[in-house]
Formats: structure tokens, sequence, C-alpha cells
């Protein structure tokens, strides 16, 4: 099936909008679920129900006075948010979400871009992203945003290497690096959370980590740091800072759908339905996390990642490995 | 059209390529020194693309420009990024290797250009559609490049134990511990809080 390129162009903008959207509304839902989990009501002023608080969120973030430190580094300072925001948004483009179509005559494939290596190109753009932090917490020229800053990158250098493993197990039993032929494998034998509900939990972890979200949003640890590497940013650039974490998340619970729940595949449903339902799930488990687990310690959270998850995920991939082999 | 947007990707890309190389050694600041290696590796990434190795234009972002360049920028935010005097140029050996071996680079160049105008380079590339796939490259390391694979991993395995000693060195040097040190008494706990006054007069709900 080959698209035309207008039709992939079409398709790239409708999915950030999307995204951007799904984006806006996870802040809602997020303040609503963890409002009613600790006997609060959560925004419900704004439009019925709350519903229009993330518009007022954007324009009180757009008419926001655009400070910025005198000491700051302008060009970096300024690049940081958008290098972060926009490899945040560009890693979704691999995502499968549907079995593909033809509307009008055209052929529309269920995902912007189907590339053989789409799970290497993910994890590559998602270790670009971390330059946005470390640019962003360096060029603001302050000590809170600093030492944040070297918390996010050693938190994610620490934690990529074992959220790779723990998708190790995955590519070996799908036999590939392409998300299409990993969600295909899985609608022809069986979901991968079954055989590995080890990598699943390593995943979970190591995702939570990657995304700095609690219990380990150790970068953010406001009682220690103010707000981390985005301390001196203010208006729609803290917004974009924002942004990225949040898309960052929705792209991971959507790899996490792909990889281990057999992406948009379920019965009776059509296929976007099924991956939005899926999606949704995974992202209450993380607001569901946040609002019930304490934020661990840094040298708690350093020791988890390389001593305990690290292993793990190892031994993990290593026996998936061996038991391939054993089955063929 | 196609053949033209080769030519235009691969100018950008080779210029910037040796622009951020240039900028790596020219710059004072090392922030910036680091952040034009990122460009460099970036933009050999988009090199590779060009030679249809999607593969490992992939992993040298994810390995190099993605976590070796963040070590880099890690430890040089941490020690400061203040801009630095320019580089007055190394001991004269040093001078004399570097040209040497710029001028033994100029000469390849020369030369493969030379055969590739005079038609004696080898056949056109053989790009099938397996090739730089995951599996294809796999195949290679565990069979004709095997004897490489071993070696670079060697190389690590070296670079690793280095790293371990020269970390187990400062930490055993780095903090003098003092004559008797574990003697001192301590106080037996912090001055008391009266206990009491926390939450005391509330009544149990």
């Amino acid at each position: 099936m080959t698209e035309a390129w207008w039709v992939s162009v079409i398709k790239a903008v409708v999915i950030v909008n999307v995204v951007l959207l799904t984006f806006a509304y996870m802040t809602l839902v997020e303040r609503k679920v963890m409002g009613r989990m600790q006997l609060r009501y959560g925004p419900n002023r704004t439009g019925p129900f709350g519903l229009l608080q993330p518009i007022a969120d954007l324009v009180k973030l757009l008419r926001k006075e655009s400070f910025f430190p005198a000491a700051s580094r302008d060009a970096l300072y300024l690049a940081a948010p958008v290098i972060s925001a926009t490899t945040a948004l560009a890693a979704f483009a691999v995502i499968p979400f549907g079995a593909g179509w033809t509307i009008f005559g055209q052929d529309v494939a269920g995902q912007i871009i189907d590339v053989p290596i789409a799970l290497i190109l993910l994890f590559a753009l998602g270790s670009l992203g971390v330059y946005g932090f470390i640019i962003g917490g360096w060029a603001s020229e302050s000590k809170y945003a600093l030492l944040g800053s070297m918390r996010t990158c050693a938190q994610l250098v620490s934690y990529e290497v074992s959220l790779a493993l723990s998708v190790l197990g995955v590519v070996i039993m799908g036999q590939s690096l392409s998300l299409t032929e990993i969600v295909a494998k899985q609608d022809a034998t069986i979901w991968f959370v079954v055989p590995q509900i080890v990598g699943l939990l390593t995943f979970f972890i190591a995702g939570t980590a990657e995304t700095n979200r609690a219990p380990f949003d150790l970068p953010e640890a406001e009682q220690e740091l103010v707000a981390g590497y985005h301390t001196e940013y203010g208006g729609m650039r803290f917004g974009l800072f924002q942004m990225a974490e949040y898309i960052n998340l929705i792209t991971l619970s959507a790899l996490c759908v792909t990889l281990f729940f057999a992406g948009w595949h379920g019965p009776f449903l059509p296929g976007p339905i099924w991956f939005v339902l899926k999606l949704l799930a995974i992202l209450f488990v993380f607001i569901w996390m946040r609002t019930t687990l304490p934020r661990l310690r840094y040298d708690q959270l350093m020791r988890f990642g390389w001593k305990v998850l690290l292993p793990i995920a190892t031994v993990n991939a290593v026996a998936t490995a061996f038991f391939v082999v054993l089955i063929d | 059209m196609g053949n033209f947007l080769v030519w235009v990707v691969w100018l950008a890309a080779a210029f910037a390529c040796l622009g951020s190389g240039v900028a790596v050694v020219s710059v004072t600041n090392p922030f910036y020194s680091a952040l034009a290696l990122i460009g460099n590796l970036g933009s050999l990434a988009v090199l590779f693309l060009l030679l249809s190795a999607e593969f490992v234009a992939a992993a040298q972002v994810l390995v190099y420009a993605g976590a070796v360049a963040v070590m880099f920028l890690f430890v040089i935010a941490y020690l400061g990024g203040q801009a630095d005097a320019p580089w007055a140029g190394g001991s004269s050996w040093q001078r004399w290797a570097a040209v040497i071996a710029a001028s033994a680079l100029l000469l390849e160049i020369v030369m493969v250009i030379g055969l590739k105008a005079g038609g004696r380079l080898s056949d056109e590339a053989d790009v099938r559609e397996s090739f730089g796939s995951p599996a294809e490259i796999g195949r290679f390391f565990l069979t004709d490049q095997l004897l490489a694979f071993e070696i670079t991993s060697i190389v690590l395995l070296v670079a690793a134990i280095g790293g371990v000693i020269l970390g187990a060195h400062s930490r055993a040097g780095g903090v003098p511990r003092e004559e008797g040190a574990g003697e001192r008494t301590l106080p037996e706990r912090a001055p008391s809080v009266p206990a009491t006054s926390v939450g005391a007069g509330v009544p149990e709900r």
C-alpha cells in the first residue's frame, strides 16, 4: 500500500493536533482524577464541568510576560523548550493506530510513517529530547535550574538503558523492530503482555522515570529544587516544557499499548477506538500512581535503577532469547 | 527531482559536518564545543541516511548524539562551562602528527576522486531491499566481521575496567580519614523535642 505524499502531510497535521488536544485534556483529567482521589472536586468553574480549563490555562500562559534572566544565554535559552517539544511531537509519528484504510480512492496507512526501525527511531528521538532539558537548565544560569537539569539528565540516561533492555524481549519475540510487524505478530499469536509480563513491569517503571512522573519526579522536587530545570522559564516557554513532558508520557503509553497490548487490535470496535481506549487506561494508571506513591529519595532512585531494574531487564531479555531459541 | 533533492541534502549535511567540526576545536566555551560535536554527529547521521543505511543513522543518533554526547554536556555543565582561553596548539609532535594525518586524508580524498573520474572505482553499490537492515547487520557482526566486533568489545571492556579503577582510586584517596574518627563519641540522640508539642490537644476523630 502506498499513499500519496499529501495524504501523509494531512495525516501528520491531524495527528499532531489530536496529540496536542490529548495533552491539553490530559492535564484536566489529571487534575480532576487527582482531586477526586484526594476528596476534592478539581477544576470545575471554567465551562461545564471545568471543560474549558485547558483553554483558559493556554490563554493565561500565552498572555504572561515573557521574562528571562539577565544572565541567561539567549539563543540556547530560547531553543531549549523548542527542542524538547519538537522531539516529543515527532516521536508519535511511528506509532500505528489502525489497519489502514482506503478513503475516496486514496490509500491511508494506519500510522504517519512506517519505518522498519521504528523502535530505534523512537528511542533516538527520546535521547535527543534530553538536550532540551540539559540546555535549558544550563542556559538559565541559575543554580536551581542547573541542579534540576543535572538530575533530569542523570535520571534519563540511567533509566534509558533499562527501558531499552525491557523492550528487547518484545523485539526478540516479534523478531522485528517495526512496530506494525510487532502488532501484527501479537494479533497472530498472543498479546505480549502474557509472556513478557516482567518486561512490561520494567518498561512501566523505567518509563515512569523516563517521563519524570511521580514517584520519580525528582528533577522537579519542589522542596529541594523549586521546579527543576524549568525554574527560570515562564509563560508559554514553560508551557512548551510542560507540553513536552506530557507528550512524552502519551507517546510512552502509546508505545506500551503497541508493544504489550497488541496496539489497535481488539474485537467488535474499530482499530483506532481500541487504541484510544487502551491508551486512556494506561494514562489513568500513570495518574493513579502519581496520587498514590510518595517521591523516592535521589540515591534510592539511582540505586534502584542500576542495581534492581537493570539486572531484571537484562535477565528478562536473556531468558526470552533462550526460550525463543528453545521453542524454535 | 529526487536526485536534485539528494544533492541539496548532501551539500547541507556535508557543510554542517565540516562547519561543526571546525567549531568543536575553535569555540572557546567548552559547552558550545560539545554542542557543535552533537551537531557534527547529527549531520553524520544524515550522511548515513543518504547512503541508505537507516539503521546506522538511527544508531548513530541514539548512541553518539544521544548518550555519549549527553555525558560530555553533563560533565561540562557541572564544571561550570565557563569560557576558556583559546587553544594555543599542543606540543610540537602533536602538530606534526596532525599535519601528517591531515595530508594522509587529503591524499586519500584526491586518490578516490581521481579513481572515480577515471572510471576505475569498483562497480556501483549493490543496494538491495535487505541492505542496511538490522537483520543483515546482525548477520555481518556474527559472520564476516566477527573479529572486528570482538576486538571492539575487548576495547570497551578495557575502558570499563579503567573507569572502575579510576573511580575506586579517587574514592580511596579523595577523602582522607581522620585518626580515630570512629572513636569520636556522638551524642546519643538529637536534642530532644518535647514529645507533646505537635498535635497536642487536638481531639481524635
